[in-house]
């Protein structure tokens, strides 16, 4: 088929559906056409840019874009154009790439349903067998569903605790989170900046692979990303032959983390977890129990240190430079009263509010040393708990971090385990007044990993006896955890479980 | 512009008490008139006070007031112990901002320099601009701070409009400098009590981001220029060990002396390069100290925050005014509350600005983006050895024996001019030095004496009378050398020497030996026989005042004479040492 061909297959879908995936959605017409078929051209004399040339590319839309807006799905930037484009972007159009429009996302990023949008909820491509609508996940529920539906090539999200990961899993798509530092964040709206990280998204791992090898490079507008040198310092450790070997063996150590077995697990998960294993040890790996103690302590202090972050980082939004400002004088025409009270008061919506309220408690001078700093320690614990079961060491890990390092407990290459407890709640249950915690465990899985900054993917398996498209309870997420720069590693074991049907061996 | 500051302080040095003013704009005065004017209308000519003596019964009230509240002043320092910190804000010399490359000029039209992180665009990130830490490490280094290998920047939250992102870029935790100090001298205008030397500790230096500049217009309006935003700031903060208003203003005034030797700053407080807030406690002296402790110090009484003071004397009257106030609310058996306060030029009371200290939390958050500064010693040691000399080595340079200058003169020499006075007299001292170069010490005291009278006062005069700011070109070092040395080898009199001086400021070019002698203005010394001659001629104009000086001793009419004999003697001929003496031997006989 075309470029040109699956492009328009890619907008008709993206017209025909209702499922809310994009804010901004490709135009009928534009300069888009003229360029996936001069890539069509390139494509036939053998010049593509890249393996994206002509391809078309969901942006989530807190990624800066400067032709298309940028709303982060909040009221208080509705209207915002960003006078410039990420890094990512640049890079994308620099390989062909043309973007597809900008996808739906819980608002800054904060929510796993995708639901908590000014734009309207996200809704799966699936249905339950009821036929009710159900969690696309979030917050990339947007890019997810996108990717699902055909609506474009691939997508890029943001994964600050499992954004990308777990819509991934209920979508049925693969999702992949890099290590923190190696894509850039010039242009990518900050919700929690220790933690933000470009994910991307899309229905195979060698098709996610492409985008990620494209936009792996230092830029120096970030200033958290790795540097040049820091980049070949990884490289030439990763070709040491202890290390290079994993790519290529097929025995490969896979670890299983007891503590991730919890009473929230549903069964159905459980069992593609169990049958995954039992897929990769029929490949030729072996499998080892490993123990991660500090997991249980890891979404308290995620939800501790990301809401803080966010606190901070969602303080510029007063409608003075930029976005959409409350009618009436700032501080609501009362000297006393609080600045900004309107703006941001209408601007933001709930779930965004309760993050910055409770980003502010964990701050204040009282709070911070019971949440903030307890919370950066136990941080601390969770790496320490990865760094202890790697055969790898963290290329970044202090000499004097690894002597205090507990004794290693176990010597696995990478860690599989499922990337949310259950299968994708209803949407209506979502809306209606379920308590915001019961969304906050949907991260369970997903937080360890992002607070490590470690690469992570999640890939759909199947567990089904039968070849019908499977219903959305036999869909499940697993997610593969890789040490620090392992990357390609995570990759490679995606690839072995992407799409498997399990049931029959069962 | 910063010769008018540098004059500032130099009239401020020359001043050697300095009586506290709580009515600087003439209240006293005001009130006066408004009395006459009353007076006027009653009854109109009734009993009319002549000018004259109004105005003595004006200046005699004043003093009185003065000496009324030097009195008050003094009783309320034995009763109450006062105790001042200081903070600092410096805007560093830099082209750039602290974390963009956006020029740090300010003059430019508003809002052009300013990048997108600047303005705080969603998804823009900071890039620290490394040459900012020269300025900054100069800056501790001259305050004697030991600079820290590892420091990291915070956020600090509020928000105002001239904060785009609503937290200030700062080093609340881990500041890059700690443990300095600053050496206060009797010269540098400390109060009497301080004695000739006190040492303020410095608790820390930090770096941070400067605001935009904010302009009101009221009822609803602002208008927001954010070319000053994130220009990069020095915060010094010093501990509480002041005691006294006047030391307070002293250490304001030697800490941007020293900021603006050092070269980490370009403009003092008259351009609002430097602000200063103050904090104040005051307790009772020989009662249980105070329950309250700052940076270390404890015992010390409920302290307030003055902010945002934009000069010296402003740092002073605030002090004493909120000294004032706090000694007021305690003897009247109230409550000290920690607030911050703000403080009006030519007002005598501070304002209440913000309630409690507690009340605004600035929930400090390491800032995740910025990596930690770490600073090698390699980079310390050198800026430690390319640092200027400190103002106070130079004033002990110039006021110790190879000079021997005055404190009153070495001061302003080093001040001035951003150091190029200084310099310029260097320049004038050592071509007369080696010109005579088998003098004895002494001599060349003497030289550098003279040398430093003709820079500062006969050159300086000149400046200021015809408005001219400093240029070392106007009259060459060498041009001045020539004259000094010609009035000290007393080749011409000291009148010529300042007539030659106006000619060559005024644009005469000619080297000082042609134009000396093309004028015939050399010194032909007179015989003593011509002195004479001289002398009795005009005495014989009034022999009545002759004999009022013999018989009544009234010596001062000899200067009459003395005048006459310069008048009269051939011009540029009669030194007026000789013609003293030859008055006084006619007079009074020989001595």
């Amino acid at each position: 088929m075309s470029l040109l061909r699956e492009a328009e297959k890619c907008l008709v879908n993206q017209h025909k559906h209702t499922l809310n995936a994009f804010i901004t959605p490709l135009p009928r017409t534009g300069k888009w056409r003229e360029q996936v078929a001069d890539a069509d051209q390139r494509r036939e004399r053998g010049t593509s840019k890249s393996a994206l040339d002509g391809r078309l590319i969901a942006v989530k839309d807190n990624i800066c874009t400067r032709n298309l807006p940028t709303t982060c799905a909040s009221g208080i930037l509705d209207k915002f154009t960003s006078p410039f484009n990420a890094t990512v972007v640049d890079q994308l159009e620099a390989a062909g790439a043309v973007i597809a429009g900008k996808t739906n996302l819980d608002e800054f990023g904060m929510g796993s349903h995708s639901a908590y949008s000014k734009f309207g909820a996200v809704k799966n491509v699936r249905q339950d067998r009821e036929g009710q609508d159900l969690s696309a996940g979030g917050s990339s529920g947007g890019s997810a569903v996108a990717v699902a539906a055909e609506q474009c090539y691939a997508a890029l999200g943001t994964d600050t605790g499992g954004s990308v990961r777990l819509p991934a899993a209920y979508t049925g798509t693969v999702g992949f989170k890099p290590s923190y530092g190696l894509l850039s964040r010039w242009g990518v709206v900050a919700y929690a900046n220790s933690l933000d990280t470009v994910g991307i998204l899309g229905r195979t791992t060698s098709s996610v692979r492409d985008v990620f090898s494209i936009l792996n490079q230092h830029d120096p507008r970030d200033p958290t990303n790795i540097t040049s040198t820091s980049r070949s310092r990884i490289l030439s450790r990763l070709q040491d032959p202890a290390l290079a070997s994993r790519l290529t063996r097929t025995a490969l150590r896979i670890g299983v983390p007891l503590d991730y077995n919890i009473s929230e697990l549903t069964p159905s998960i459980r069992q593609a977890w169990h049958m995954s294993l039992a897929h990769l040890q029929s490949q030729g790996h072996t499998i080892h129990p490993i123990s991660l103690p500090a997991t249980k302590h890891a979404l308290s202090a995620y939800y501790v240190l990301a809401p803080a972050e966010a606190s901070s980082n969602l303080a510029k939004y007063d409608g003075v430079r930029y976005g959409t400002r409350a009618e009436g004088p700032d501080s609501n025409g009362q000297p006393e009263s609080y600045l900004y009270a309107d703006t941001r008061g209408q601007g933001f919506g709930a779930e965004v509010q309760r993050r910055i309220l409770l980003g502010t408690f964990s701050l204040s001078a009282d709070a911070m040393d019971n949440y903030f700093i307890q919370a950066q320690r136990v941080r601390r614990l969770v790496q320490h708990d990865f760094n202890s079961v790697f055969a790898a060491a963290h290329p970044f890990a202090f000499k004097c971090d690894m002597e205090t390092t507990p004794s290693r407990t176990a010597d696995v290459d990478v860690i599989v385990c499922p990337t949310a407890p259950s299968s994708p709640p209803r949407l209506s249950d979502i809306l209606n007044g379920r308590s915001p915690l019961d969304a906050y465990v949907n991260d369970v899985f997903t937080v360890p990993a992002s607070l490590a900054g470690l690469p992570a993917i999640s890939v759909p398996v199947t567990v089904s006896a039968s070849e019908k498209d499977p219903r959305p309870d036999e869909l499940a997420g697993i997610q593969i955890i890789g040490q620090y720069g392992d990357d390609e590693l995570v990759m490679n074991v995606g690839e072995i479980l992407e799409n498997q049907r399990l049931g029959s061996q069962v | 512009m910063l010769r008018s500051w540098s004059k500032g302080a130099y009239s401020a040095l020359s001043r050697t008490s300095r009586p506290v003013s709580l009515h600087p704009r003439g209240v006293p005065s005001g009130a006066t008139r408004r009395s006459v004017q009353i007076q006027s209308a009653a009854s109109a000519a009734a009993d009319r006070v002549p000018l004259r003596k109004q105005l003595k019964q004006e200046a005699k009230a004043i003093r009185e007031q003065k000496r009324l509240r030097k009195e008050s002043e003094e009783a309320s320092r034995q009763a109450w112990e006062l105790t001042v910190g200081i903070e600092i804000h410096a805007q560093l010399d830099t082209e750039a901002k602290l974390f963009s490359r956006a020029p740090t000029s300010t003059s430019h039209v508003p809002n052009s320099n300013v990048a997108l992180f600047d303005l705080a665009f969603p998804g823009s990130q900071p890039e620290f601009q490394v040459a900012t830490l020269l300025p900054a490490l100069r800056a501790a280094l001259a305050l004697n701070c030991q600079v820290q290998t590892v420091s990291r920047f915070d956020r600090k939250h509020y928000f105002y409009q001239d904060q785009p992102a609503g937290y200030q870029i700062t080093q609340y935790y881990e500041p890059f400098a700690r443990h300095g100090f600053v050496d206060l001298y009797d010269y540098d205008g400390i109060a009497p009590e301080d004695g000739d030397h006190i040492r303020v500790d410095i608790k820390q230096v930090q770096l941070e981001q400067d605001t935009a500049k904010s302009q009101e217009y009221p009822p609803a309006s602002q208008l927001l220029d954010f070319n000053r935003v994130s220009h990069p700031l020095i915060e010094i903060i010093t501990m509480p060990q002041i005691h006294t208003p006047a030391t307070a203003a002293a250490c304001v005034r030697k800490l941007q002396a020293i900021l603006l030797s050092c070269g980490a700053v370009t403009t003092g407080m008259e351009l609002g390069g430097l602000r200063a807030d103050v904090n104040v406690s005051i307790r009772r002296r020989g009662e249980a100290p105070g329950q309250c402790q700052y940076d270390g110090v404890s015992g010390l009484g409920q302290r307030t925050e003055i902010k945002n003071l934009s000069s010296f004397k402003a740092v002073e009257d605030a002090i004493v005014a909120e000294k004032n106030r706090q000694i007021a609310v305690l003897e009247s058996g109230g409550v000290i509350e920690g607030e911050t306060r703000g403080w009006t030029i030519g007002s005598t009371e501070t304002r209440r600005l913000r309630g409690k200290e507690g009340a605004v939390d600035y929930r400090y958050m390491p800032d995740p983006d910025i990596p930690s500064l770490i600073l090698g010693e390699d980079l310390v040691s050198s800026l430690k050895t390319s640092l200027p000399t400190a103002p106070d080595s130079l004033v002990a340079q110039l006021t110790g024996p190879g000079f021997g200058l005055s404190i009153d003169d070495a001061k302003p020499l080093i001040e001035l001019d951003d150091g190029a006075r200084l310099e310029y007299y260097l320049d004038v001292v050592e071509t007369l030095r080696s010109q005579t170069p088998d003098r004895d010490p002494e001599a060349h005291v003497a030289l550098a004496r003279m040398a430093a009278n003709w820079v500062l006062h006969e050159l300086g005069g000149l400046l200021t009378k015809t408005d001219h700011s400093w240029s070392a070109q106007v009259v060459p070092a060498q041009a001045l050398a020539d004259l000094v040395q010609s009035l000290n080898e007393k080749r011409i009199t000291g009148s010529v020497a300042k007539q030659v001086l106006a000619a060559i400021f005024e644009g005469d070019s000619r080297p000082v030996s042609r134009l000396l002698e093309e004028e015939n203005l050399l010194l032909r010394p007179m015989s003593r026989e011509e002195y004479v001659a001289l002398a009795e001629e005009v005495l014989a104009q009034r022999p009545e005042m002759v004999e009022q000086i013999r018989r009544k001793n009234q010596l001062g009419k000899i200067g009459w004479f003395l005048g006459q004999m310069m008048r009269l003697g051939e011009k540029g001929r009669v030194e007026a040492s000789k013609a003293q003496e030859v008055l006084h031997e006619l007079i009074l006989g020989k001595q």
